[in-house]
């Protein structure tokens, strides 16, 4: 179950499918080949996102991982 | 070929290892267990448990411990420990070598040219532990002695990329061990076990000379252990970060929240400038090594070359010849002919074609490569043609360091300082190079006018920096300088002392103040 207070680093590593919906969105998981640190809600915030739209990503992103597990 | 089982084995990689270490001791941690995977085949390689914050908490306590007592070694003895690292680094150098290549994807020669790195520190530091030095200074007030002498600091918190996964360690670590502080060392989670197999080389070492437990500390640990925590903890006056721009901001604000220290190593965004005064033979097979080498996964990698208009047809008829050659020799990184590895994972590879497909949207033109390698010897994904793309400056996806082997060429006209501007106008500020055979477009490149970067090169590339010269650059590349020069004064605090030998009181400025 992935929620806003995830770090970047575990999102990557356990939702690979993180990084290309999220880069969609203009929030780069990887910089210099490594995840950038901080939370799912910090690096939404950083790219001008508020509480709302975290929210729709978080459901999406739990949406598709529900998807990938069928 | 390299037998991958042997090298561990004669590492002491187990499939399940420890990835906390005060020096000698090892800690059988209770956090998540790592797995480290090769980008060459895709298989796992082995384990390593990560530490918890009770357990990194621990590693703190000792590292102080053990600065109290390291500081009192005088510098050359310690310094004599450090030549001794050199040294065991010597007779592992293969192995380790091999095992950064496995690891991490570079071709085996640069894997043994990492190790020789840490080689080559560990000799400067030797050196060094006998020319800590102060200044002595002249004092206004008669019979007073006036001067600077450098204290060591306390724990140093290192923070390593996977690009060069021990190399940077060592840089770090040698001058701090000389210096008197003590060092937590947070490797990359992509490549753990170089870590650990560094820690491991070392300890010997350690037992012999009766070195303080948690002078040399490692903690493989994930960021919600050693992230943000690490860096907001008062104990650690100095943090050594390389990485990206984007976690250097990140650290250089929460390290700079409590007035910590931080020397940062970030993005680069090099030029290779080449102008109609070049050896173009010399420019294109020196600058050819600095866009694939490390399959463009260096902070000195060239990410863009700069050609004067009127030998743009030749130079990039050269490039596409030589680019030619590189595409046959991409492949496994541990056999011997191949130039090319795979880059560290397939988010890399994403990074690449996306930077490939954003450089086309904008304007640019696919010269060579692009695409990503599928089929036999390429099972593990990771596998990308480099690619050289025809583009202009400011694009926003040259403005980035995408940190693959993409390679942008942009024309110049007219005088060099032309071409200076147009290397100044990024954001980053590392690594440079121009190529000329004039000593006025060679002197003004490395004066006051000319490239704003913290390295400048004439007649040779970007990347390869050696150890001897202070490395690092300016801008969002996060100015610090590591490895060389007189990088060890970062590591050491200053004190500034007037000695009254005199029996009067003379106040400076002439002030009176009679009671």
């Amino acid at each position: 179950m992935i929620d806003r207070n995830i770090t970047i680093e575990d999102l990557v590593d356990d939702y690979p499918f993180a990084v290309g919906y999220l880069s969609e969105k203009g929030i780069r998981c990887i910089k210099c080949g490594e995840p950038i640190w901080g939370t799912l809600k910090e690096a939404c915030i950083e790219k001008g996102f508020d509480d709302k739209q975290i929210e729709i990503f978080v459901k999406e992103l739990n949406e598709l991982n529900n998807l990938n597990q069928i | 070929m390299i037998d991958i089982q042997k090298t561990l084995q004669n590492l002491g990689i187990d499939p399940l290892n420890f990835g906390v270490s005060t020096g000698t001791e090892w800690f059988d941690t209770t956090g998540k267990i790592d797995s480290s995977s090769s980008p060459i085949d895709g298989k796992e390689i082995a384990q390593v448990k990560t530490a918890t914050l009770d357990e990194y908490e621990k590693v703190v306590q000792k590292a102080e411990e053990a600065f109290k007592k390291w500081r009192l070694v005088p510098a050359p003895v310690r310094g004599e420990i450090v030549r001794q690292i050199g040294n065991a680094l010597r007779t592992y150098k293969a192995d380790l070598g091999a095992l950064v290549s496995y690891e991490m994807g570079k071709v085996y020669q640069e894997g043994l040219g990492e190790v020789q790195e840490m080689i080559d520190i560990c000799d400067f530091a030797v050196g060094q532990s006998r020319l800590i030095n102060g200044i002595a200074l002249q004092s206004e007030r008669p019979l007073h002695r006036l001067s600077e002498q450098y204290h060591p600091l306390g724990i140093v918190g290192i923070v390593t990329s996977y690009n060069f996964p021990v190399a940077v360690w060592a840089w770090n670590s040698a001058l701090a061990a000389i210096a008197g502080d003590v060092v937590i060392w947070k490797p990359s989670s992509k490549t753990p076990l170089t870590a650990v197999a560094t820690q491991k080389i070392i300890r010997q070492v350690l037992i012999d000379n009766n070195v303080p437990e948690g002078v040399f500390n490692l903690v493989v640990g994930r960021s919600s252990v050693m992230g943000d925590n690490f860096l907001a903890d008062k104990r650690i006056p100095l943090f050594s970060i390389t990485g990206s721009t984007s976690v250097g901001k990140r650290a250089a604000e929460i390290v700079g929240r409590r007035l910590g220290r931080t020397l940062l190593e970030l993005g680069g965004n090099n030029a290779v400038i080449i102008t109609p005064n070049a050896d173009i033979q010399m420019a294109v097979m020196s600058t050819v090594f600095g866009t694939v080498g490390t399959a463009g996964q260096r902070c000195t990698t060239t990410r863009r070359v700069i050609i004067h208009d009127s030998i743009y047809d030749k130079v990039k008829d050269a490039f596409l010849g030589a680019y030619e050659k590189i595409g046959q020799k991409i492949g496994n990184p541990l056999t011997d002919g191949n130039l090319v590895g795979p880059v560290i994972d397939i988010h890399a590879v994403n990074a690449f074609l996306d930077a490939v497909k954003k450089v086309q949207e904008e304007g640019g033109k696919i010269l060579f490569g692009g695409q990503h390698l599928t089929g036999p010897g390429y099972e593990s994904g990771n596998y990308v043609v480099p690619c050289i793309a025809e583009a202009q400056n400011q694009y926003h996806i040259v403005q980035e360091e995408t940190f693959a082997p993409i390679v942008y060429f942009i024309k110049y006209s007219g005088d060099v300082q032309n071409a200076i501007d147009i290397q100044n106008d990024v954001p980053q500020g590392l690594s440079s190079a121009i190529f000329t055979l004039n000593v006025r477009e060679a002197e003004t490149f490395v004066s006051q006018t000319g490239s704003d970067c913290g390295i400048a090169n004439v007649n040779l590339g970007t990347s390869g920096a050696e150890i001897g010269g202070a490395f690092g650059g300016e801008k969002e590349t996060g100015g610090g300088r590591e490895s060389g020069s007189d990088a060890w004064k970062v590591y050491m605090r200053r004190q500034t002392n007037t000695i009254n030998y005199g029996a009067q009181l003379p106040l400076a400025q002439g002030i009176k103040f009679d009671i």
